[in-house]
């Protein structure tokens, strides 16, 4: 053993920079350059614009107030009812009072239906439509936008809580811009402490949204409004005719609105905690779910972004090209990364893929004390996560690759997001049909 | 000459015939005759007459034949279930000779002796009134005249149309004394203020409580996953269902679309909503609530238990239980226990006295029956301070039934006790003359000396059946 480390640091001393350039291209090329130093650049420039900004949001607050629009908050779900009511209550907590609470229940089986008329009886609910049939999380969104009044629409999942200033701060942005379709809240995770794989999302979450889409929003090719948390001018809701098929549909009317020539914008002020799934096997089933959405939406709904017509816009097309980089192509191109070492450097791989995992886990625990420092508001203390830092580079660059790798070519050549249990089969067959 | 009594003598039997020009006729007056006959061409009329009858307070009247005259049988429930025969013509009267026998030799059986408590008398009436018939059961009919939408004919008539939620209350109480027992027929909603079964029934707005809103269908168009009213859906042009979303044709129920569900809209405050509210409008006395506040009861075929066919004879009545403690009063078993050691003091004392008296508030059932159970006991507690104020703090009130007071006098002789008691009935009818305007309350006042030759039960006993003759 203490042989292995003797040559493993021989050659760790012995390389060259351009023979680690060469060996460990893959890390240094799209992992560092794209994740750690352009978002560095960009969060520097947005962390040295915030006595501008702070003065334009104080501004955009002032005329949110002295307009106090009627914002409504719409939550579809089924088997939601045990939520809702710690829902009720967070939103019942809000600075910004002047909202519709609608819920509709998408076909529960439960005791959802009791709960919310017990809850609308004592004023906590606004509206709230039942459906005896399931017809999908999308059509039950778009049957509470329908009887939506408000001049803003928050769409939020019945499993998460908000932050008392959440809705006011949401809605402060499309103040600031007249162009502004959509906005996205940050998405924390609650029961970070749960379990090993709760603690490792939550990690997870940090890096991908309270960081990641800053750096998005500032690059103008933020793509996803969180299901869990998403404000949306009604106008642009009602062009885009609201929500399709899903899976993957908050991703998808992003899109959407994004083609029609909205900005979207990300608020890391208004914030979100969700749970998330405590096992390995309910994440690995979410993520498959959620990969496959990439594919279908990215690859196929919405390749049209990829083309110039008259509603071809730069920022739609670099943002496509860099989700489906750094997701799907990247995803494969690790396979390659793979052979080329197994290929040239076969004598050396038992040396080469530790180095991989300790660079990467240098890279991840830098990169997480580093951008802690932009993160304002922080439920946990960042302390909390720095031991299971090490583990994160088996969760990113071998769990969540393998699921992602099993996800994309299951609907590459399967097209299997369309038999998801998620939505009905009754929507989903016209889904794959009409290529939805 | 109208209003003249008609008589016709049958046998030894008189018949009263009244005809329909005696609508005001006095009940009271046909006492001496044996049976009545009423021309009943006119049901309305017929119907009024027999419900003054059957009313009656006195047994004379209220058991007393009654047949119908009239050219065809007649169609309302409570006519035909308290009449005992119809003839077409009066020289037909022949035939009613012997039910006329029948009914009388029945009531004949009856022990007439005074029941004090109002739903006693009631009971006692409707019990009598079915032995003398050689009926066992009351059975309920649909009625639309009758306040709770059924009628017990035999019972009903001792109500008006709108006080008849009093009767189901009463029956229950005989069914809690064992008299009858239930068969459930149906299930009813009365009025929660006024008892009433006369309901009108609205689905209304949970905001506003409007019934001004319409009902729509929502549909649920698969492929696009566009969910809302089905009048999105529609044109003006044509029948076809179009998406708004997608622009395409709906087409088969089930295999592109579906209704989901249904939504309301109400036009008077604007809002929509899936659960209507249920309300209930009285149409007696325009109370209007959600029918979760309604009271349900349960309509039943009520039969004679051996317990109510030997009452109905016997006279066999409880006291009102609705009314159980009143300040200053002891309870009934109590006062008997302390008139048992009154009475045992004098058998060891000779020279001791004491005396009993008994009050009885006669027509005040009548004034209960009017004003409804509520007023009884605010009156009960009224009577008990009128008594107390008349009396020494060391004497003992107890009252039987919301009429009849009972009051135990220690160390004063009857005569002593007369005076007070006397002076007491004067004062209390005065009361009520003044108060409840009401001059056909007459307070009686019976008292006896305790002695030690029998027990106090017994002296009880005697004093109340001193009344009853």
């Amino acid at each position: 053993m203490m042989g292995y480390f003797e040559e493993f640091f021989n050659y760790l001393a012995s390389l060259t920079i351009d023979q680690f350039i060469r060996i460990f291209w893959f890390f240094l090329v799209f992992e560092l350059v794209r994740f750690f130093l352009l978002d560095l650049g960009v969060l520097i420039i947005w962390k040295l614009q915030h006595v501008t900004r702070k003065k334009r949001y104080l501004l955009a607050r002032k005329m949110l107030w002295a307009e106090r629009p009627l914002v409504s908050i719409v939550v579809p779900g089924r088997n939601e009812g045990e939520h809702i009511f710690k829902l009720a209550n967070s939103l019942k907590e809000q600075t910004y009072t002047n909202y519709e609470f609608i819920v509709v229940d998408d076909g529960s089986n439960d005791q959802t239906r009791v709960i919310c008329n017990n809850l609308k009886k004592n004023g906590l609910i606004t509206l709230f439509i039942s459906n005896d049939v399931r017809g999908g999380k999308a059509s039950a969104a778009n049957l509470g936008l329908r009887y939506s009044k408000g001049k803003f629409i928050i769409h939020i999942d019945a499993d998460c809580s908000y932050d008392r200033d959440a809705v006011e701060n949401i809605i402060v942005p499309f103040y600031l811009d007249d162009k502004l379709g959509a906005v996205g809240g940050d998405v924390q995770v609650r029961n970070y402490d749960e379990s090993l794989c709760t603690t490792l999302q939550a990690i997870e979450y940090i890096d991908t949204i309270s960081i990641g889409r800053i750096s998005q929003s500032q690059l103008g090719i933020y793509r996803i409004i969180s299901g869990a948390f998403g404000a949306f001018r009604k106008e642009a809701l009602d062009r885009v005719g609201g929500w399709d098929i899903g899976p993957g549909l908050d991703g998808d009317i992003t899109v959407k609105i994004r083609k029609l020539g909205y900005n979207i914008h990300f608020e890391p002020t208004a914030v979100c905690q969700t749970n998330v799934p405590t096992t390995f096997k309910a994440l690995t089933k979410q993520r498959l779910r959620w990969d496959k959405s990439v594919v279908r939406f990215r690859l196929r709904k919405h390749n049209d972004v990829f083309f110039p017509d008259k509603s071809f816009r730069w920022l739609n097309f670099i943002s496509f090209i860099e989700n489906i980089t750094y997701n799907i192509v990247l995803n494969f191109k690790w396979y390659f990364y793979l052979i080329d070492i197994v290929w040239h450097f076969a004598s050396r791989v038992l040396f080469i893929l530790p180095v991989n995992y300790v660079l990467y886990t240098f890279y991840n625990f830098f990169k997480f004390v580093v951008f802690s420092i932009f993160r304002e508001r922080k439920s946990v203390r960042d302390e909390y996560f720095l031991p299971f830092m090490p583990l994160m580079a088996l969760y990113y660059g071998y769990y969540l690759r393998l699921v992602r790798t099993y996800a994309y070519l299951q609907e590459i050549f399967l097209k299997r997001s369309y038999e998801d249990d998620w939505n009905p089969a009754k929507t989903s067959v016209y889904a794959k049909h009409m290529k939805l | 000459m109208a209003n003249q009594p008609h008589i016709i003598k049958h046998e030894d039997l008189k018949f009263q015939v009244i005809g329909q020009g005696h609508y005001l006729v006095d009940v009271d007056s046909t006492a001496p005759a044996d049976a009545l006959i009423i021309e009943a061409n006119d049901e309305d009329y017929a119907r009024l007459l027999v419900r003054k009858i059957r009313g009656h307070f006195n047994p004379d009247i209220y058991l007393k034949p009654v047949f119908l005259w009239r050219a065809s049988a007649g169609t309302d429930v409570l006519l035909e279930h308290n009449h005992d025969g119809s003839i077409s013509a009066l020289d037909q009267i022949a035939q009613l000779a012997e039910v006329v026998k029948r009914i009388t030799l029945r009531v004949s059986h009856l022990d007439q002796q005074a029941v004090p408590s109002y739903e006693g008398q009631i009971v006692k009436k409707v019990l009598n009134y079915l032995y003398t018939r050689e009926n066992r059961a009351l059975q309920p009919y649909l009625d639309t005249r009758s306040a709770i939408g059924y009628t017990f004919p035999e019972m009903s008539v001792n109500f008006s149309e709108k006080e008849e939620g009093q009767l189901l209350e009463i029956l229950e109480w005989a069914e809690r004394e064992g008299l009858i027992w239930p068969d459930f027929l149906e299930k009813v909603y009365q009025c929660n203020s006024c008892g009433s079964g006369h309901l009108h029934y609205r689905e209304v707005c949970p905001h506003c409580d409007s019934s001004n809103s319409k009902s729509e269908d929502l549909v649920h168009h698969f492929p696009c996953a566009y969910l809302g009213p089905i009048s999105d859906f529609k044109n003006t042009i044509d029948s076809t269902l179009t998406c708004p979303k997608c622009s395409k044709s709906l087409r088969h129920i089930g295999i592109d679309y579906d209704k989901p569900s249904v939504i309301h809209h109400c036009n008077n405050c604007d809002q929509n909503f899936q659960d209507a509210n249920i309300k209930s409008k009285c149409l007696s006395c325009q109370n209007d609530v959600d029918v979760k506040f309604l009271v349900p009861r349960h309509i039943n075929i009520y039969k004679l238990t051996r317990k109510g066919r030997s009452a109905a004879t016997s006279g066999l009545f409880a006291s009102s239980e609705a009314i159980d403690d009143v300040f200053g009063t002891v309870n009934m078993p109590t006062f008997r226990i302390i008139a048992h050691y009154e009475v045992e003091r004098i058998k060891d004392k000779a020279e001791l006295n004491a005396s009993l008296a008994m009050v009885f508030v006669d027509g005040v059932l009548e004034l209960y029956n009017r004003l409804g159970k509520k007023a009884e006991r605010k009156l009960v507690e009224e009577l008990v301070n009128m008594i107390r104020d008349n009396i020494r703090p060391m004497d003992i009130i107890a009252f039987e039934t919301s009429s009849t007071f009972f009051v135990l006098l220690p160390g004063m002789d009857a005569k002593a006790a007369e005076e007070v008691m006397n002076r007491l009935a004067t004062q209390v009818t005065e009361v009520l003359k003044r108060n409840l305007n009401e001059g056909k309350l007459k307070v009686t006042p019976r008292v006896r000396q305790l002695d030690g030759l029998s027990n106090a039960e017994a002296q009880i006993n005697e004093l109340s059946k001193e009344f009853s003759r």
